[in-house]
């Protein structure tokens, strides 16, 4: 009786505001998921467990769902996790096809939110289980393999390692924070940046630079005139999205919701791994996986099923053994802590009540997503309408708005994002590439905990090889993607020689 | 051209979005103390989930309400905290931390002044009496003694932290009073420096440590398995005073309760610093700009003082497991620096 009692009108009411209040801040560039549940963290004191935690929960769902929109509009990812979004989301708007390419990541996150959902209802404490399995090694060749994704998505490969190992060493600029266990100390760079640098570069002002700030540089260098930013909507079936599209996309979907949830499930290892890593996958594991990073709607599925599959398990660590799954977790555990509960391993049995409710207001706040997007989304996408001289100045401000409130109002957040805004002009005009780069520079940082977190512990590399079973079949995974990858790039330019001996 | 339409959706967009941030706003009464206008309370952890957030909060609402101020915590984590205390002499940025402030200082960590020379040390509001020491369930030493034997005969034992404070204070007092009863043994204890709880319990998982600080807070439940089950573990050791634990509600924290916990501190448990036994209360208290207006200083105090004769606050802090400690500034930072003095002690003991 008592999760009927929480049941009630305001409940679900606090889900969709939240669910709506996270699309918003999903939607704007540097605002977050995590920085949405951390505003609205306190009025929880005010409305009780169950009915804060259906708000947060819906700013959580809302929050991942809502990166999608500036991902596919206009090459922003909202948020990191919608990093690969950017890779066929845009240029699908490019052609036109706005619409129906959110339509497909709607469609996506709904699946992929439920199957993680599902996963945390019936799995959750035997899934906690396995993910302790998971020492430093094992997350290690887990963001190794994420990074093997770099090597496919280069159009020249050696190109693309290089601008991901340049990526990587951007986000080794700091320290190795106590906090990891390192030692504070700041490196590579002088002395007089040191105030600025404590924490390195910032992950959004520098993903929202490379991003958005470069595309508009590239755009402003072609000059205004006047025109639409996109160039126009396309009408008729054509253009249009139907439920076929995911006609035989199904194992993608149901594999990249999958593969987020699993990844949710591993703390520390991050949200934007999770997107990275099912991208990956569809392209090494699709039978013609060709169109990928030129705007096809299987990058999209892999993408966003992947990271709304993140919520679910993302909940896993946190309710079975009170360890957040990801950094909007880590939030959402303040919510229980300022009620004076503690999440652990006995949390589930001893408040069933609460987990319920929570199940529910997990399962409603997909939905709502679901139906205000869906519905939405054939105005939001006309944004793409708007003429570029009206809509760029407007992205910029709010992208430095975005960055100056990441950190709660650090003004070298804001020249991070102009800095790393001239970076990826320049990058693309030298002809590196920014994907590789990006990607390196976001998995770079925690890829160098648990390597070196690995060595003090065991002290030696073989451990890399023979710590567990579960390290073996990563291993096998990694050659197999890096196999892939030099197979593919050898075919592309077998056919380019074919092409020109035509 | 729909632009009309588009402005109409910025417009929603940009509406929504401020009726969410004034929801959570309120409206402040008017305020005729020295202490006026916003109010940001930064604290040196940028967990919202930790203790400091939690603690914070309680003190902050009340805070709030008596002054007729508008205040708001934001978790912003050490040196974000520190810039924005040294940016505003005014009081409208104020900072809670805990004892890590001068332990950073005195482990030598970068970005920790001696908060004693840099800031006005403001009053304490609390303790989290949680600090903790594990083992796994099935661990071959069941006491805290067992442990400082097995060091002394030479047995490599090691312990998970989180390097340069809190958790390393009670290792490095334990390593100390094992080179007071084993000369010469305390390099057998290892510290396996990490991150996180998480982290900690997971070198504990992977028989990668085979003791661990924790907290009360964080790892009841996981005193609570099966034996069987790896995720178990067993409390040797809290570091808190036996005083404090006394103070704690009768119940405990979830099904372990204080006759419980009174088991692992002192004198049941004993860390010698040579006279007297090693116990760490984490404290929390306010720090201010050097430069702020003293009267804001005497207007906090003032009003803490009166909110904790009037006695509500005392029952909410102890319903989420601290123990009330409220001393005026002054008090306050006699206590603080004769404590880290004591500390400092046995840190440089253990320097070679």
């Amino acid at each position: 009786m008592d999760i009927l009692a929480s049941l009630d009108f305001s409940f679900f009411l606090l889900a969709a505001l939240g669910t709506l209040v996270g699309i918003i801040f999903g939607a704007i560039p540097g605002m977050t998921a995590t920085m949405a549940v951390a505003v609205c963290l306190p009025l929880t004191y005010a409305l009780g467990l169950e009915h804060g935690l259906a708000l947060l929960l819906g700013l959580y769902v809302g929050g991942i769902s809502g990166g999608m929109v500036p991902a596919v509009l206009l090459n922003i990812p909202g948020t990191p996790s919608s990093i690969t979004t950017t890779f066929d989301g845009y240029p699908m708007a490019q052609k036109g096809e706005g619409e129906r390419a959110l339509k497909v990541c709607i469609v996506a996150s709904l699946v992929g939110g439920l199957i993680s959902a599902a996963v945390l209802f019936l799995f959750a404490p035997m899934l906690a289980d396995f993910s302790i399995k998971f020492s430093y090694v094992e997350k290690f060749l887990i963001i190794l393999l994420a990074l093997t994704v770099i090597a496919s998505l280069s159009s020249n490969m050696l190109v693309g390692v290089f601008s991901g190992v340049i990526g990587i060493w951007l986000s080794l600029i700091g320290t190795y924070s106590l906090s990891d266990g390192g030692n504070g100390k700041t490196r590579l760079m002088f002395d007089f940046l040191e105030p600025y640098l404590v924490d390195g570069f910032a992950l959004l002002p520098v993903l929202i630079g490379i991003f958005g700030i470069s595309t508009i540089l590239l755009e402003a260098e072609k000059g205004v005139k006047g025109g639409l930013s996109g160039q126009s909507l396309k009408v008729g079936k054509e253009g249009h999205f139907s439920l076929g599209m995911f006609k035989g996309r199904l194992t993608n979907l149901v594999r990249s919701s999958f593969i987020g949830t699993f990844v949710g499930m591993l703390p520390g290892v991050g949200g934007s791994a999770a997107s990275v890593l099912a991208y990956t996958q569809e392209k090494n594991l699709a039978k013609d996986s060709s169109q990928m990073g030129k705007g096809a709607p299987q990058g999209l599925i892999a993408s966003e099923s992947a990271n709304n599959a993140l919520t679910g398990g993302a909940l896993i660590p946190l309710l079975s053994l009170g360890i957040p799954g990801d950094s909007t977790t880590a939030v959402l555990i303040g919510a229980f802590t300022l009620q004076g509960i503690q999440v652990g391993p006995l949390f589930i049995p001893e408040n069933s009540a609460t987990w319920y409710v929570m199940m529910v207001a997990l399962v409603f706040a997909n939905f709502v997503m679901f139906f205000l997007m869906f519905f939405a989304i054939k105005h939001i996408a006309k944004v793409v309408l708007v003429p570029k001289y009206i809509l760029y100045p407007i992205i910029v401000m709010m992208c430095v708005v975005g960055a100056y409130a990441i950190n709660y109002g650090i003004m070298f957040d804001v020249w991070t994002l102009l800095i790393f805004g001239v970076v990826g002009y320049l990058v693309q005009k030298i002809g590196l590439e920014v994907a590789p780069l990006i990607i390196g520079f976001i998995l770079g940082g925690s890829a160098e905990v648990y390597f070196v977190k690995s060595l003090e512990s065991f002290g030696t590399y073989s451990i890399f090889f023979t710590k567990s079973p579960i390290a073996m079949v990563l291993w096998g995974l990694i050659a197999a993607s890096v196999i892939f990858a030099i197979v593919m790039e050898y075919k592309k330019r077998a056919q380019h020689r074919l092409e020109a001996a035509q | 051209m729909s632009t009309p339409k588009n402005s109409f959706a910025f417009g929603m967009i940009a509406s929504a979005l401020a009726a969410t941030l004034a929801l959570g706003a309120g409206v402040a009464m008017a305020a005729d103390g020295p202490l006026r206008g916003n109010v940001r309370v930064v604290i040196g952890s940028s967990s919202t989930g930790g203790d400091t957030y939690q603690n914070s909060s309680i003190v902050v609402d009340k805070l709030a309400e008596k002054l007729g101020v508008r205040m708001k915590v934001d978790a912003v984590g050490v040196s974000a905290a520190y810039r924005a205390l040294d940016r505003d002499p005014r009081g409208n940025t104020l900072m809670i931390f805990h004892d890590q402030s001068y332990l950073g200082n005195l482990y030598g960590v970068e970005g920790y002044e001696d908060p004693f020379e840099n800031y006005i040390i403001g009053p304490t509001i609390a303790i989290n009496p949680g600090n903790a020491y594990l083992v796994p369930k099935d661990s071959p030493y069941q006491t805290l003694d067992d442990i400082i034997e097995a060091v002394g005969n030479g047995t490599t034992v090691r312990v998970a932290i989180q390097p340069g404070g809190v958790s390393e204070i009670g290792y490095t007092a334990l390593k100390n009073a094992i080179r007071i009863e084993h000369p010469g043994k305390e390099d057998n204890l290892v510290a396996v420096n990490t991150g996180s709880q998480a982290d900690k319990n997971q070198l504990l998982f992977d028989d990668q440590a085979d003791l661990i600080n924790g907290s009360v807070q964080a790892n009841e439940q996981y005193t609570r398995l099966p034996e069987d089950d790896q995720k178990a573990m067993r409390f040797v050791w809290l570091t808190a005073r036996n005083d404090t634990i006394q103070q704690a509600p009768e119940s405990g924290l979830g099904e372990t309760d204080r006759e419980t916990l009174l088991q692992y501190v002192e004198p049941n448990v004993s860390v010698t610093m040579g006279d007297e036994d090693f116990t760490f209360d984490k404290e929390f208290f306010f720090l201010y700009n050097k430069d702020m207006d003293p009267a804001i200083v005497e207007q906090i105090d003032a009003t803490l003082e009166e909110i904790y004769a009037e006695g509500e606050i005392q029952e909410e802090q102890k319903k989420s497991f601290f123990i009330p400690d409220f001393m005026p500034s002054d008090e306050a930072l006699a206590h603080l620096k004769e404590k880290a003095s004591r500390y400092e002690d046995i840190i440089d003991s253990l320097k070679k």
